[in-house]
């Protein structure tokens, strides 16, 4: 009869830190594209909201890949030299390889987005009228994106902290870096056609984040491990990552620009249809995959029945639903006017929150449950 | 006993049927090498576990014609050499894991024991400190005309060492068992698997 052999199984080889890093990168890829977006239609449109959303989008992408990649490298034997990515990463047959250089240009797109989006006396989405001077002082009159006008003798720094909004700025203004950072912003932020147009190339490593958070899991050989089929795995990742990425910005743009209106109900209302097609896909997985590939079939009974409290209670009801309900909760409680724009900016913000580690605990579960497809000897 | 024939590199098969699970290839490796505890180059691994049917057998990196690890490994520190057989540079790895998740062999290991950088950095030096660590097919012992230890010490010659045509002329003998499944045999022995492995 046939043998079949048990090795360790894909947990033992990654463990919790491979989870956290590929839901962060999740997170890092769809925030970027979900921030471009809004980056563009607020360009066409001339919507300040839209660019708000934007900034707080790229902001929470690069947190992510503060986060994540760090994670990795204390995953690694040498997270040294796996950091000299140009002289270590070679082999560009590798998802590994081709990730890790997505990230870097993601990276560096994220950065500089974030820059131009919340630094600088010409910074996109600004109130036209106080372009290109100085922002605010104390005894100043308030902007209407939230800057005071500088009055002799103010310095940035000052200004900053005591801007009515826009919270990144005074964590800046409070650490003396806002005025070389707007400064720096300001000599290095090309116009914004160019903008746009670099932004647009930043998305494409963006998206190659996105697909290589679901491909570090679904590269190996196929059929090594039948619960990362990639067919089912990718839309499950790229759907969830672009849910958590414009939550977050929802949440943020919530909760430090404290504006709630209606640029922001319609992306908490996109961030509930790509949860909602998040959980679709899930179920996909656990209702279709064991007959396309029976070999999943016990991972997927694992995701059901060993770690069904972290797969059903963390990742699908904390993760999805608890989020989903929190949004529409919030979008529909402030428009019909039963909720207030505090309760709604909390919602939108406790939202944003626990999507993140709904989205770890999914990933978590995808390793945990994953068996390798047993070896089969004919003796 | 040959180490490299014109028909590809030498490797080491197990013979299932002749096999008493005596764990003898291991303690062979770690002596001859004097490898650290955790160190497993080959490895006893158990099969239908938990049934009636439960055994253990041993099992070792094939130097695979088709070797995943090569392919998944980022860094180039798997790669092949000119006579077919998979090294890892020490050098080069970073204990990322993805050739362990790749083989469907099992067979590289992450060895956690302190080892010198320099033995590291030997070609055929053992790992440690998390990278990946593997059988060498005894390279040293096959330059000196020995067969790899496991094999060597082996006492029912469940162990077989040779090329692809020795393997084939062993494997066709009566008492031989076949050591793959067809679609194993691809990836171990690439277009040679059906001379190898007749059906």
């Amino acid at each position: 009869m046939p043998f079949d052999i048990l090795f360790t199984e894909p947990w033992g080889d990654w463990g919790w830190k491979v989870g956290v890093y590929v839901a962060l990168l999740g997170l890092a890829g769809g925030a970027y594209i979900a921030a471009f977006g809004a980056d563009l239609l607020a360009w066409r449109k001339d919507n300040p909201r839209l660019g708000s959303i934007a900034k707080y989008g790229y902001l929470s992408g690069l947190l992510a890949l503060i986060v994540g990649p760090p994670v990795l490298l204390s995953h690694l034997a040498t997270p040294f030299r796996a950091a000299l990515i140009p002289l270590t990463m070679t082999n560009f047959g590798s998802w590994m390889t081709i990730g890790a250089y997505m990230i870097g240009g993601a990276a560096v797109g994220t950065i500089v987005m974030f820059g131009w989006t919340a630094f600088g006396t010409e910074r996109p989405y600004r109130d036209p009228e106080l372009k290109g001077r100085p922002i605010a002082a104390d005894g100043g009159d308030a902007a209407t994106d939230g800057g005071r006008e500088i009055a002799d003798g103010g310095s940035p720094e000052a200004a900053a902290i005591d801007e009515p909004a826009g919270g990144l700025r005074v964590v800046a203004g409070k650490v003396g870096v806002l005025g070389l950072l707007d400064r720096l912003a300001d000599v290095t932020r090309p116009s914004e056609p160019i903008r746009m147009a670099l932004g647009g190339v930043f998305a494409i490593f963006a998206a190659g984040v996105l697909v290589y958070s679901a491909m570090a899991f679904g590269s190996g050989p196929e059929g090594r491990v039948a619960l990362w089929n990639e067919t089912f795995l990718l839309p499950v990742q790229i759907l969830s990552g672009l849910g958590i990425g414009l939550g977050t910005a929802v949440g943020l743009t919530a909760l430090l620009d404290g504006d709630t209106g209606r640029a922001l109900q319609n992306y908490a209302l996109a961030t509930v249809g790509l949860m909602l097609a998040t959980l679709l896909a899930v179920i996909a997985t656990v209702t279709l995959l064991p007959s396309v590939e029976p070999a999943a079939e016990a991972g997927v009974a694992n995701m059901l029945g060993e770690y069904a409290l972290l797969f059903v209670g963390g990742a699908i009801v904390v993760g999805i639903l608890v989020p989903v309900v929190l949004l529409l909760a919030a979008v529909f409680g402030e428009r019909r006017g039963a909720l207030s724009p505090t309760a709604a900016r909390a919602s939108y913000f406790i939202a944003a929150f626990i999507l993140v580690p709904g989205q770890i605990m999914l990933a978590w579960v995808y390793l945990l449950a994953a068996e390798y497809t047993p070896l089969i000897l004919p003796v | 006993m040959s180490t490299q024939d014109a028909d590809g590199p030498a490797r080491i098969l197990p013979n299932w049927g002749s096999c008493i699970d005596c764990g003898a290839c291991e303690v062979a490796c770690q002596r001859t090498w004097d490898l650290p505890t955790d160190t497993q180059r080959i490895q006893v691994v158990r099969m239908n576990e938990g049934t009636d049917d439960e055994q253990n057998k041993p099992m070792q990196c094939y130097n695979c014609t088709d070797a995943p690890c090569v392919d998944v490994c980022p860094t180039d520190a798997l790669f092949f050499r000119d006579d077919g057989t998979v090294r890892v540079s020490g050098d080069l790895c970073i204990g990322c894991h993805y050739c362990g998740v790749a083989c469907p062999f099992g067979a590289p290991q992450y060895p956690d024991a302190e080892v010198p950088e320099a033995e590291e950095m030997d070609p055929l030096g053992m790992r440690g400190n998390g990278l990946m660590d593997k059988c060498t097919s005894c390279e040293p012992r096959q330059e000196e005309g020995l067969e790899p230890a496991c094999a060597s010490e082996c006492p029912t010659d469940a162990l077989v060492f040779g090329t692809p045509g020795e393997l084939s002329e062993r494997l066709a003998q009566d008492d031989a068992v076949k050591p793959f499944s067809d679609e194993s045999a691809r990836v171990v022995f690439g277009d040679q698997a059906e001379e190898v492995m007749p059906e």
